[in-house]
């Protein structure tokens, strides 16, 4: 096991759904074209940089040396090559499905596996690395004795790290939140692995890094392949002829280059809004998926919030009670429970797959609702009751009482909660991140774990989230003005 | 045209209206005059179920309004209401505060409603108003749009609920006038009202109501000058 599971299905999945945002499925252009010669499916989970990402910046094609190794392979073969985008813990159940006919996905091949598929020999061995600050480095795991050492959680390093004798352990959710760590000097040390470790050192030059020994047992990555297939022995054949003619190190240094020199700093500030370039679009991009979002749920809340609040005041007790115990549950758990509750329990329910952003949408729609309704609520009690009076003496029946009477006024009343819901929505769709939902958070944390930057991505789209919020304030006043013009 | 046989009504423990019987003839004028609590208004709510009877039974040309299985609504249609709060819809203006109900309710084209409308508020002089909203209304103004607001449905009987108890004094003339000028039109109409000069002076009939009893139900002069019982004479005697 060389990854945490939780994320690589996050990112996993935003990796797919960026391939459908943003180009369409990279790999189907040359499928398309593919006539005569022989193909072959490689199965990927293109969220590990330098060994297969999404290049955010070039129309969202997989790259990666993982990438290079198999184009190079397959073309020796005489094969095309198709790449298939999916999330990492899916692509053992693609081989034995036949949906692809090899996977390279930084595998290790481990015993669990090798159960199930067939592995190559070892194309690379990742090595642990220590990365600390210049200023205090650390070159061996005994000096780590009495320190204290970040990991990122459910990594082989995060297993590694428990071995060490002495270390005290912090472990973080991701990469960048470990360059932060360093940075404010929180953490001494962390272990990553040394594709990690370059990357980390190259965007933030204050930072050292030492290799530790390779472990070929522990880190070797192989090519994965169904059982008995006659792929195994002729990849074999042409990685030994790569590692004998140097092929493997020219590609593995392409994607692992040497540190770059360091570049100018300014007051000890370690921001540099550089680094966003090329990636403004992308996460531009993320403004419409949270726009969408919101706008959804937003209604969503609205509609079924509305719904609610006549239960309430219907005077039919079991609507009462059901609304009632709808908004205690919808209002006394968390959000972000429902919301990955709703992702990942509803396929197993109901055997229905549903998408992120329908569940994103369906979570925060089902939580606004119970606070609406009550929001609702309370402006509808609080039209005079002479209103409901008059309507019903002229004969207006009820549905029309409410719709033309009553709501237009209780609206007025409860303009500035509706605005601050959707204000609170805005903010909160940030949430929506956590199951893939490629709005504005997600891509900035594409971009951090792209860069190995912490900061910059963040303090972007903080600034978007609030020219948005600050749009969508203007507007409500705006509107507000002209449900007032009748005072 | 109205027929109420026995009619009582109980807010928890308070019972209200104990025992009316009366009859209201076509186009009758009838004042509804009692101490405050005395049931008035509970009464005349319960003539287009605002408000439910306990007990007892109302029946409008021949239509058993306390049955369950009448369309209430439609016989709402036929009955107007004014309330002492006027009630307007503020978020709609004079204009369509008076055509939403014959547009919506009765399905009239919203041409001719406007032309009705136009005519109505013409009839309590506020042809000028068709544009405002109410917030810009004085109350004695507010008041007539609601009386215009009901006769739109052209509705047969008009119920009047304290019109001019929240108005300032200087604008309840104007307000009277107009439910004067349509008592002489021959509407079926019964006003809870405190304007005892107008009661005298418009009403064919008095209904003395006290402790949630009709005391008394005569003519005008009659009650106003030689009242039967001693609660009437009581009455007149502090507000007049």
């Amino acid at each position: 096991m060389t990854r945490k599971k939780l994320n690589t299905l996050f990112v996993a999945l935003v990796a797919f759904l960026l391939l459908f945002l943003m180009t369409g499925p990279a790999g189907q252009a040359s499928a398309a074209q593919a006539e005569p010669k022989k193909k072959l499916v490689m199965g990927t989970s293109p969220d590990y940089p330098p060994y297969e990402s999404v290049d955010a910046k070039n129309n969202g094609e997989i790259v990666g040396m993982d990438i290079d190794i198999a184009k190079y392979i397959t073309s020796q073969l005489g094969y095309e090559l198709e790449i298939a985008s999916m999330d990492f813990n899916g692509l053992i159940a693609a081989l034995q499905t036949g949906r692809v006919d090899f996977v390279m996905s930084a595998m290790s091949a481990t015993d669990e596996r090798r159960q199930n598929v067939d592995f190559s020999d070892y194309y690379y061995a990742a090595r642990n690395t220590i990365v600390s600050k210049k200023s205090a480095p650390f070159e061996t795991l005994e000096s780590l004795s009495g320190k204290l050492v970040g990991t990122q959680l459910g990594s082989t390093q995060d297993l590694f790290a428990e071995t060490i004798e002495g270390a005290q352990l912090k472990k973080l959710n991701k990469i960048p939140d470990l360059i932060q760590e360093l940075n404010s000097g929180r953490i001494d040390a962390a272990i990553v692995e040394d594709a990690v470790a370059v990357e980390m050192t190259n965007a933030n030059p204050d930072l050292a890094m030492n290799f530790l020994p390779a472990d070929l047992e522990e880190n070797g990555y192989a090519i994965a392949f169904p059982k008995q297939s006659e792929l195994v022995a002729s990849f074999n054949g042409v990685l030994s002829d790569m590692k004998e003619e140097g092929k493997l190190d020219e590609i593995s240094r392409k994607w692992f280059p040497e540190p770059e020199k360091p570049a100018d700093k300014l007051l000890g500030i370690n921001i540099d809004f550089s680094v966003l370039k090329g990636y403004i679009p992308y996460i531009l991009k993320g403004v419409y998926v949270t726009l969408l979002f919101t706008l959804v749920s937003a209604l969503f809340g609205l509609v079924w919030g509305t719904v609610l609040s006549l239960f309430k005041i219907s005077g039919i007790k079991p609507l009462e009670w059901f609304a009632t115990a709808y908004t205690s549950v919808f209002r006394g758990t968390p959000l972000l429970v429902q919301l990955t509750l709703i992702y990942y329990a509803t396929p197993q329910l109901t055997g229905y797959d549903i998408p992120a952003l329908m569940a994103a949408g369906l979570a925060f729609g089902l939580n606004s609702a119970a606070y609406l309704s009550e929001t609702i609520r309370g402006g509808i009690m609080a039209v005079d009751k002479g209103q409901r009076e008059a309507a019903i003496a002229l004969g207006v029946p009820y549905r029309k009482m409410m719709v033309r009477i009553i709501f237009p006024q209780a609206l007025r009343n409860i303009l500035p909660a509706l605005v601050n819901e959707c204000v609170a929505l805005l903010k909160e769709s940030s949430l929506v991140s956590v199951i893939g939902v490629a709005d504005l958070m997600r891509r900035a944390d594409v971009v951090r774990s792209n860069e190995f930057r912490a900061l910059e991505a963040l303090l972007f789209i903080a600034a978007i989230y609030y020219v948005l919020v600050l749009i969508l304030t203007t507007f409500a006043r705006m509107l507000e003005r002209r449900l007032r013009r009748s005072d | 045209m109205i027929n109420v046989t026995g009619l009582t009504k109980t807010f928890g423990k308070n019972q209200v209206l104990k025992g009316i019987t009366t009859t209201v003839e076509k186009g009758e004028v009838v004042a509804l005059i009692g101490p405050s609590g005395s049931g008035k208004s509970t009464f005349l709510r319960c003539l287009n179920m605002l408000e439910t009877p306990t007990t007892g039974t109302i029946t409008i040309d021949g239509i058993a309004i306390t049955d369950p299985k009448t369309d209430i609504a439609r016989v709402r249609q036929r009955i107007g209401m004014v309330f002492q709060h006027f009630h307007l819809f503020p978020h709609m203006t004079v204009l369509d505060n008076i055509t939403f109900a014959p547009i919506e309710v009765k399905g009239l084209k919203p041409e001719a409603a406007r032309v009705k409308a136009r005519e109505l508020l013409a009839r309590v002089g506020l042809s000028d108003k068709a544009d405002s909203y109410p917030s810009r209304l004085s109350g004695g103004q507010k008041q007539r749009v609601a009386i215009a607001r009901s006769l739109a449905m052209e509705p047969d009987i008009m119920l009047f609920d304290e019109p001019t108890s929240a108005l300032d004094p200087e604008m309840v003339k104007e307000v009277l006038n107009v439910i004067r000028s349509l008592a002489d039109s021959g509407m079926t109409m019964l006003i809870v009202t405190h304007e005892m000069k107008f009661a005298r002076e418009a009403a064919d009939t008095i209904y003395f109501l006290d402790d949630g009893k009709l005391v008394e139900r005569t003519k005008p002069e009659q009650f106003f000058t030689s009242p039967q019982s001693e609660r009437a004479a009581r009455f007149l005697e502090q507000v007049l």
